[in-house]
């Protein structure tokens, strides 16, 4: 019982990271994702790093088997039942357009036809209290269609039920009594216990739609792990950025829906962690593609309690990832005298001209190669070797039609992507009020570190963090999470009629509920925390802020109104610039979250000792050709100044002149960068 | 000479710049009537007022703010602006919509040299109309709230009490309204930071430089795109039912357009004179709604900013519904102007047929009422839009339960919310099948919203279109037209589009049902 093993599956590649408790030795490895029986790709690549499952004392990965099934419109059949009169809330989908200048606008296509949509009678009032009673025999005629016509999944929302779900939960076991064990019933006040029906409805028909396929899937490894020896249970990463067991994540698949990519920003917040002293870290993770960022504030991931996916609401915690078209694959192109880059990117085939399969069009890639920046011999750890001719005839190719120097024009595609990236990080910075400079930039993805050092410089940001494996980031961040469960009540509640002992009352049974939950996922007394927070706003406003409590008790205390009322105040003026603390404010929803850490000990650094002479390139920096060692990752340590290529298997990093790189104890890369002038 | 690469980085920052206003005045406005309808719109201008880069919450709102910082410049000179000063503006006259739009800009200075200016225009909940929310009813300006002239609401950084006093009670929701008002000062101050970070890091002459390269280029393409256009002049015609004081007497709107080689001209003159009712505009809001349709149609890949305009000229006739004079009244000043642009769109269908497409149900259709609520003792207004069907194209039928164009990306109101917050009873919330008009390609369908009312309440109406109803293209059918009933199936049956402040029971029904979209080629037999 030694190793701690943490497995991302993407789509060329499922990475794997594992920790050895004995040595403290970290290794990482990836094979082939196999997307037939994505199962295989998981084994091939535990087998590079352990030879024995039973050996293994803590197993986490990322699934992404829901949002493949949601990306490929392969999810299961599934029947609606809604509230009488509210059947067409679904596709109506209320109502709005995402493109101004559009006449031809559609809305996506409902993952539920409109003939799949039934209704049943029964209606409550705002709080919950039973205006009409369910209309028991409608929900059976659902229930028996569903069996009859072989439907994979049941969702149901009832209007109100996330104030009483009484007729949701009557609703759910006439349906377990139609349909037995074999059809996913899905209650949208379990799903997610707020309001806006088209949002629940939407978050519940998600889990019904992507449930089956996980569940599925999930039963299959945990089974199939069983068989190889593994004795502990599987943990899958949630969209929150915590853990949970297999068999929790069965029964609430939704929260694994974008299981993967949230290990990066988990990845930032151990790194924030490890590095000491540094709160607040923004994450960018750039491929091919596209560029992702996150934050972390305060040590915390910046996790927001709604999100879009494929342009369907989800209610459910989910990290914050803010995403834009500008990769390595980025093209480069004139439009009326104009220089653009990207959002068009080239993608994998044709790909960038330097890969040699046919495009001839200039990428970010191909500028990077142009510069010298890349070393053709060494892209994605050899795999790959690059035509560097192709990319320099792209460039000048462009160049021509510009009229520019091909070489001002490689560093000019460069420049305008970092500045577009730059402005992608300020995006979800001005979101929430705070400084660029203020951050950490942790940089990852296969493209990530090349670029880095040039978008913090943008931004005023000081240091630049290169962790090791950028390429399996994301799989290193989840073996660092804690296990996660997030429980909600709402509680709609004008100041005056706020009543201090029952709102304490409920967080205390939140509290319960939440270490039960925790226990349930072989959380150790000792090692369950739970963190109140209660949605505010003033009157009259429809946003919420959340406002963290000191303890379940606070309401009950004396003085509380007043309180948190300032401590509103605060967060509005953080956030927003300014407050109106003479305006009375309201509370929305109670908010409990309960973590389990597991324990951990850091990771030692070892590997073999640098070579003797690194190579020396010709790379461009600022118009002017500077002699740059390229250095080997593995092995490095100490400080050394830029110029400087640092390569590894699955990145480059790119240190500028001007830059002082050192490696620290805990082998991060660290880029020390001055601002623009 | 300015290099493409420069340049390139300048714009985006430019775009980016009027990004972070957006984010700041939406993320830090206090009534949803911004944040969640994004009722609003930001710009950043040079020191001549064009935009340098613009972010659009509702399209109508397109490439006018300009005119508040030019009006004032033209009153006042251009020693008037100074640093820290903050101006506020919604005569109608001049921003051309309602009083309840309200404009905040002020000058942008680098190293002590006018820059350029930021501004947004954002909807106020109330200015203190004669009824709470804005009236259905009005014959004047003086009725519909506070107006404010180009003024001072900032002095050299400072908040200036005595404007604040003033508006503070003349409006209805005063928290609400100065939260709004903080919330566009933040979104200024966002805009001058973010235009003097650029001016340093460039210098103002490169910025400069660049401006000039990036309307070029944007004028260029606009230009390619109009000459693709065939040469010729096109018409269309509609009526708006009325003005909603007189509900006999349908009020008429021609588009004119002349093509001619790489420039288009607008010619708005042939409409209604100003109406007695609440349905005229001022002339920058009517050049602003052939904007829009001309965007839609001829260039809405091409970026925004002072190059997008130029090869496009609109005439308007002082004096009518479309450049109304004082005190002609303005509250529902968008009816007309969602008529306008889906006439552009139709004068000019027939030379753009792979982009245009049939009418849709066309207006914001709106329910208000407002009383105090039983449940609390407290004043409430509640505004709700509603959606309806789009019209179809060749290969695509109209979409269906989609809210009007003039709307932005308007949502509309969960019934949990509604029935939380006010007191009302949803009882049905569903498509209106049918109403979407027959073609080869059928125009999208209306909806049918369903309320009973909780409490004795005070009921307002704004429904259009049913004069001139969603039109098919190509042989397609028209769209049903829209249909409001209080206390349908019973004795008291009434059936109303238009109304201001008809009293209601607890107990009463309305049933509104939204129109559908036209269809688009001749149906099937």
């Amino acid at each position: 019982m030694s190793y701690r093993v943490a497995m991302d599956i993407g789509g060329t590649f499922t990475d794997v990271v594992c920790y050895d408790e004995r040595t403290g030795a970290v290794t990482a490895s990836k094979a082939p994702t196999t997307p037939g029986d994505l199962a295989e790709g998981v084994f091939a690549a535990l087998g590079r790093v352990v030879d024995d499952p039973s050996a293994i004392s803590f197993f986490v990965h990322g699934t992404t088997q829901g949002l493949n099934a949601l990306l490929e419109r392969k999810g299961a059949r599934v029947l609606l039942l809604a509230s009488e009169g509210g059947g067409d809330v679904y596709r109506i989908a209320r109502g709005n357009r995402d493109r101004m200048f559009d006449l031809r606008y559609r809305k996506p296509t409902p993952l539920v036809p409109p003939g799949d949509v039934m209704e049943a009678g029964g209606r409550l009032d705002w709080r919950g209290a039973e205006l009409v009673p369910l209309d028991e025999e409608a929900v059976r005629r659902a229930g028996r269609r569903a069996r009859e016509e072989g439907f994979d999944a049941v969702a149901v929302c009832l209007l109100f039920s996330y104030a009483d779900p009484a007729h949701e939960i009557r609703a759910g076991e006439i349906l377990a009594e139609e349909l037995g064990e074999d059809v996913l019933v899905v209650l949208s006040h379990e799903v997610a216990r707020e309001w806006r029906e088209y949002e629940r409805t939407s978050s519940a028909v998600l889990e019904a739609y992507t449930g089956p396929v996980v569940r599925r899937y999930l039963a299959d490894i945990e089974r199939r792990f069983a068989g190889r020896g593994l004795t502990v249970p599987v943990h899958v990463m949630q969209s929150s950025g915590g853990l949970v067991n297999a068999s929790y994540a069965m029964r609430r698949p939704l929260q694994t829906l974008l299981s993967g990519p949230v290990g990066g920003t988990m990845g930032g917040v151990a790194a924030a962690r490890l590095l000491g002293g540094r709160r607040n870290v923004i994450c960018v993770d750039m491929g091919g593609t596209s560029f992702d960022v996150s934050l972390v504030v305060d040590g915390r991931p910046d996790v927001s309690s709604e999100a879009r996916i494929e342009g369907f609401p989800v209610l459910m915690p989910i990290v914050n990832l803010h995403t834009i078209g500008a990769g390595g694959g980025s093209l480069a192109y004139a439009e009326a005298g104009a220089l653009r880059v990207g959002p068009e990117s080239a993608g994998a085939v044709p790909g960038p001209a330097c890969y040699g399969r046919g495009g001839t069009r200039a990428t970010v890639t191909d500028a990077n190669v142009a510069l010298g920046r890349v070393d053709p011999a060494w892209f994605a750890g050899g795999l790959m070797t690059l035509d560097a001719e192709a990319a320099g005839a792209a460039v000048a190719e462009l160049a021509g039609e510009l009229d520019l120097d091909p070489l001002r024009l490689a560093e000019g595609i460069c420049d305008v992507a970092n500045a577009k990236m730059a402005q992608a990080i300020r995006t979800l910075t001005v979101e929430h009020g705070v400084e660029p400079r203020e951050f950490s930039l942790v940089a990852f993805g296969g493209a990530g570190a090349m670029h880095a050092v040039f978008i913090a410089r943008e931004l005023g940001i000081g240091e630049v963090v290169i962790p090791r494996f950028p390429g399996a980031f994301s799989a290193w961040g989840m073996l660092e999470a804690d296990v996660r469960r997030d429980l909600t009540r709402p509680y709609f509640r004008p100041q005056d009629t706020l009543d201090g002992p029952d709102m304490s009352q409920n967080f205390a049974s939140l509290e319960a509920e939440a270490l039960d939950a925790l226990t349930a996922q072989g959380v150790p007394a000792d090692r369950r925390r739970v963190e109140h927070a209660v949605d505010m706003r003033y009157e009259g406003q429809d946003y919420t802020l959340t406002i963290p409590l000191l303890d379940a008790a606070e309401p009950a205390r004396p003085g509380f109104l007043a309180a948190i009322a300032a401590r509103y105040a605060e967060a509005h003026t953080s956030r927003y610039g300014h407050a109106t603390p003479e305006a009375p404010v309201e509370f929305v929803m109670l908010r409990s979250t309960g973590f389990g850490s597991f324990p951990r000990t850091d990771a030692a650094v070892a590997g073999p000792p640098a070579p003797a002479e690194p190579a020396v390139r010709d790379v461009i920096f600022d118009g002017e050709v500077h002699a740059t060692p390229v250095l080997r990752r593995a092995g490095l340590s100490g400080s050394f100044a830029g110029p400087a290529i640092v390569v590894e298997e699955t990145a480059t990093t790119v240190v500028p002149p001007g830059c002082l790189a050192s490696v620290d104890d805990n082998g991060f890369l660290i880029v020390k960068v001055e601002a623009h002038q | 000479m300015i290099d493409p690469i420069t340049t390139e980085i300048i714009r985006c920052a430019l775009l980016q710049a009027a990004e972070d206003m957006n984010t700041t005045l939406i993320r830090s406005s206090y009534t949803p009537v911004i944040y969640e309808a994004k009722d609003c719109a930001v710009a950043l201008l040079d020191r001549d007022h064009h935009v340098l880069g613009q972010s659009s919450g509702l399209p109508i709102f397109l490439g006018n703010l300009e005119v508040c910082t030019r009006e004032t410049e033209r009153r006042y000179g251009r020693d008037v602006w100074r640093e820290g000063d903050v101006w506020v503006l919604n005569d109608s006259y001049i921003g051309g919509t309602h009083l309840n739009d309200v404009t905040v800009y002020g000058p942008i200075f680098a190293d002590g040299e006018l820059a350029g200016f930021a501004a947004s225009r954002a909807h106020w909940l109330d200015v203190g109309s004669k009824d709470p929310g804005g009236s259905m009813d009005s014959t004047s300006i003086f009725q519909e709230g506070l107006r404010l002239g180009p003024v001072k609401v900032y002095e050299g950084g400072q908040p200036c009490r005595d404007l604040h006093e003033v508006i503070g009670r003349n409006v209805r929701f005063p928290h609400a309204t100065l939260g709004d008002l903080r919330a566009q000062v933040s979104c200024a101050m966002t805009g001058q930071r973010r235009l003097r970070e650029i001016v340093t890091r460039w210098g103002l002459d490169t910025v400069m430089a660049a401006r000039d390269e990036i309307f070029a280029q944007t004028e260029r393409l606009e230009r390619a795109a109009i000459a693709a256009i065939p040469d010729g002049r096109y018409e269309a015609s509609g009526f708006l039912d009325n003005d909603g004081i007189d509900l006999g007497t349908p009020l008429p709107v021609t588009v004119r357009v002349t093509v001619s080689g790489e420039s288009i001209a607008v010619d708005l003159t042939d409409c209604a004179d100003q109406a007695t009712g609440p349905v005229n505009c001022g002339a920058a809001q009517a050049v602003a709604a052939v904007r829009v349709g001309y965007k839609l149609l001829v260039s809405g890949d091409v970026p925004l900013n002072g190059g997008s305009f130029r090869p496009l000229t609109v005439e308007t006739r002082p004096g009518s519904m479309l450049a109304a004079e004082s005190p002609a009244a303005c509250q529902y000043y968008y009816s007309h102007l969602g008529l306008l642009i889906d006439l552009v769109v139709k004068a000019l269908a027939p030379v753009l047929p792979d982009k245009a497409a049939a009418a849709s149900y066309g207006d914001s259709m709106i329910v208000q009422f407002t009383g105090t609520d039983p449940r609390t003792g407290k004043l409430y207004v509640s505004q709700e839009a509603t959606v309806g069907g789009w019209g179809a194209w060749e290969g695509g039928d109209g979409e269906t339960a989609l809210i009007n164009n003039v709307n932005g990306s308007l949502r509309d109101m969960p019934i949990e919310v509604l029935e939380t917050l006010f007191p009302v009873r949803v009882t049905r919330y569903e498509i209106r099948p049918g109403t979407g008009g027959a073609g080869r390609w059928r125009g999208g369908d209306g909806v049918v919203r369903e309320y009973e009312f909780c409490g004795d309440t005070s009921l307002s109406l704004w429904f259009e279109r049913s004069v001139t109803p969603a039109w098919g293209l190509a042989g397609g059918e028209d769209g049903a037209p829209p249909r409001v009933t209080l206390n349908p199936g019973t004795p008291g049956e009434r059936a109303m589009l238009k109304a201001n402040a008809v009293p209601v029971r607890a107990g009463d029904v309305l049933r509104c049902e939204s129109g559908g979209g036209g269809g688009y080629g001749p149906a099937q037999g």
